[in-house]
């Protein structure tokens, strides 16, 4: 009987042990945040009841997932959560949160004028304006806008794709395709080493995390949509697999386009992950090889919410491991505190950087010369806090092969 | 991925295993459905550099005969993780290492045989305050804490805590375990 009357997303389950209020960043650091046990399995009995119960202070949520990594008898915790946002939650949504969420549309308008946006999103004259005007946090260093987009550099500069026996599609993401295109390069020559061919999407939207958390569902399930479709065309047409090289971009389009926006993607799933699961996988069937150089000197990895909740810093870690000389320090996995837009949100940045303290802290005392992570958005966070830089997985790897070995290796 | 000791259960039993068994420098994986209040032992198992899997779940074992080989999990799909042996510490009811039917009590994971009360209305005692008797339940092993399923002892799935049948120390029968492994 306890398997056929559960809501979808299980609040019936709560045993009420408070396990998840003991793993919130967000209830240690304000006091106004109700925490997961009120805000989601709680509260849900109450708003099923009405409306009127919703609880405006939900949208301090950062969506990290913590609670339900805690939460011993499987409550989808956050899920409810954000469900109950996007429900209940029709605040009126300034203009500064859907230009934040907007990544799509702000980023390729941002491209074209990068040297100019770049540049006047430092000046402190226009921060102060920002922070005036749109409301976000002075204090916060923008990502900077690359000046090419990472789809057009693919398509001119980097080598042909052609005459591989096996091939990957690439879900870019926002963040290569508008501010860091070079983690994109560094993406196409590891698996252009590991003998596969990189193609693109069809078409490529936003993952649509930042319409998710700030409340624009309908906009996120279209972007869904439109993935989910490019995704099936391409494993349909020979790719192996979907590769990411974003925790927060892959969670989302794995677990929250089905929890959150009831996009369908059952069949997608276990085809679609991050480089480094598929790279391992790989290299444990046998069917990749890697040489290594060697690579002296200690970093540090973070692990990202997201990543945690996933179960995918394995992956991350025991490639890392394989190169020789690497100390890796494994730091204890606290949130960075950013939770993608929030963070530059001003009435969050205090809190933000509250609950990001540990983690800077941890990683000064770690005597690692840089950090490794798999989010970008951890990276902002944590280059600008703590003043380390911060790398992808993929760029530590790729920098630490031999790659004429590792071609020869892997080429039939 | 290959560990010499993979532990199912990331409790009281799991988390002290993982650091006697670490110590003696066994590469150990915990394999943690949801955190547990013991904060401690955990905390001491990953600055001793143990791998956790917080949040993950053990869904089925590939067996060879009696000899369990690996086992896959919720999260990673279909990584297979590997090792030579391999404890079950996931705890009674609350934790998920025990479930009661209306029928019987079963070891979801990997079926072993239970210990309980065929009768139901002998599961529990009337008088709250009293020792309940469904608290005893628990897995069957042979003497050297080899979990039995179907009756056969398997070679390397060894029980530990909570989820044993009878009265438990714990942190007693954590150790025991180790001290046969090691
Ligand atoms: S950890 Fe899970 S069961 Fe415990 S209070 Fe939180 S949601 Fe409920
Ligand atoms: S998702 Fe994160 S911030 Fe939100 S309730 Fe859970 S632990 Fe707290």
């Amino acid at each position: 009987m306890q398997d056929t009357n559960i809501s979808q997303n299980n609040f019936e389950q709560c045993l009420k042990c408070s396990l998840c209020t003991t793993v919130c960043p967000m209830m240690a650091a304000n006091p106004h945040y109700p925490g997961p046990k009120q805000a989601g399995p709680d509260g849900e009995r109450y708003r099923l009841k009405d409306p009127g119960f919703y609880d405006l202070t939900l949208k301090y949520c950062l969506n990290c997932k913590r609670c339900e990594v805690a939460c011993p008898s499987g409550v989808r915790v956050g899920d409810i959560i954000q469900a109950s946002r996007l429900k209940y939650g029709r605040l009126s949504r300034p203009l500064r949160d859907i230009t934040l969420a907007s990544t799509d549309f702000v980023g390729s308008l941002a491209v074209p004028f990068a040297p100019i946006v770049n540049g006047a999103l430092s000046l402190p004259i226009v921060k102060i304006a920002m922070d005036a005007i749109l409301k976000v946090d002075r204090h916060r260093t923008f990502p900077s806008y690359s000046r090419r987009k990472f789809t057009d550099i693919f398509e001119k500069d980097l080598p042909s794709q052609e005459g591989y026996k096996r091939y990957v599609s690439y879900f870019h993401g926002c963040y290569v395709n508008y501010n860091y295109p070079q983690l994109g390069v560094d993406f196409v020559t590891l698996m252009n080493a590991c003998g596969y061919g990189v193609r693109l999407l069809d078409r490529e939207k936003c993952c649509g995390v930042a319409l998710i958390s700030n409340g624009l569902g309908k906009q996120a399930s279209e972007n869904a949509a439109v993935n989910m479709a490019s995704m099936r065309k391409a494993l349909d047409g020979g790719s192996e697999a979907v590769l990411t090289s974003s925790s927060t971009c892959t969670f989302t389009m794995r677990d929250e386009y089905d929890h959150l926006l009831g996009i369908p993607n059952e069949d997608i799933r276990p085809h679609l992950m991050l480089a480094v699961k598929f790279i391992y996988d790989r290299i444990e069937s046998g069917q990749i090889s890697l040489a290594f150089k060697e690579m002296p000197g200690r970093l540090a990895y973070h692990t990202p919410c997201h990543m945690q909740k996933l179960g995918w810093t394995v992956y991350s870690t025991e490639l890392l491991k394989m190169i020789p000389g690497l100390d890796l320090q494994i730091l204890p996995q606290e949130c960075c505190g950013i939770s993608g837009t929030f963070g530059f949100k001003k009435e969050n940045y205090p809190y933000s950087q509250k609950i990001g303290a540990k983690l800077f802290e941890a990683i000064r005392d770690s005597g690692a010369a840089a950090v490794i992570t798999d989010c970008e958005t951890c990276k902002w966070q944590i280059e600008m806090s703590s003043g380390y830089r911060v790398y992808n997985p993929i760029t530590v790897l790729l920098n630490a092969l031999d790659l004429e070995k590792t071609k020869m290796l892997n080429a039939e | 991925m290959k560990f010499d000791i993979i532990i199912i259960g990331g409790g009281l039993a799991g988390a002290t295993a993982g650091v006697e068994l670490l110590k003696k420098g066994r590469k150990c994986c915990i394999v943690s459905e949801g955190l547990s209040l013991h904060h401690t032992p955990m905390d001491e198992y990953l600055a001793l550099g143990g791998t956790l899997l917080p949040g993950d779940s053990v869904i089925v074992g590939i067996w060879e005969e009696h000899r369990l080989k690996a086992v896959l999990t919720r999260n990673l799909g279909n990584t297979p993780l590997e090792a030579d042996t391999f404890l079950l510490c996931t705890g009674k009811f609350f934790s998920k290492g025990l479930k009661a039917t209306m029928d019987s009590i079963v070891e979801p994971i990997f079926g072993a045989d239970v210990e309980f009360d065929p009768c139901r209305d002998r599961w529990y005692d009337s008088d709250f305050h009293a020792p309940q008797p469904f608290e005893r339940f628990g897995v069957k092993t042979d003497a050297e804490g080899r979990v039995l399923i179907a009756g056969a002892p398997c070679e390397n799935l060894i029980a530990a805590g909570e989820i044993l049948a009878g009265e438990i120390d714990i942190i007693k029968s954590a150790k025991d375990v180790c001290r046969t492994l090691i």
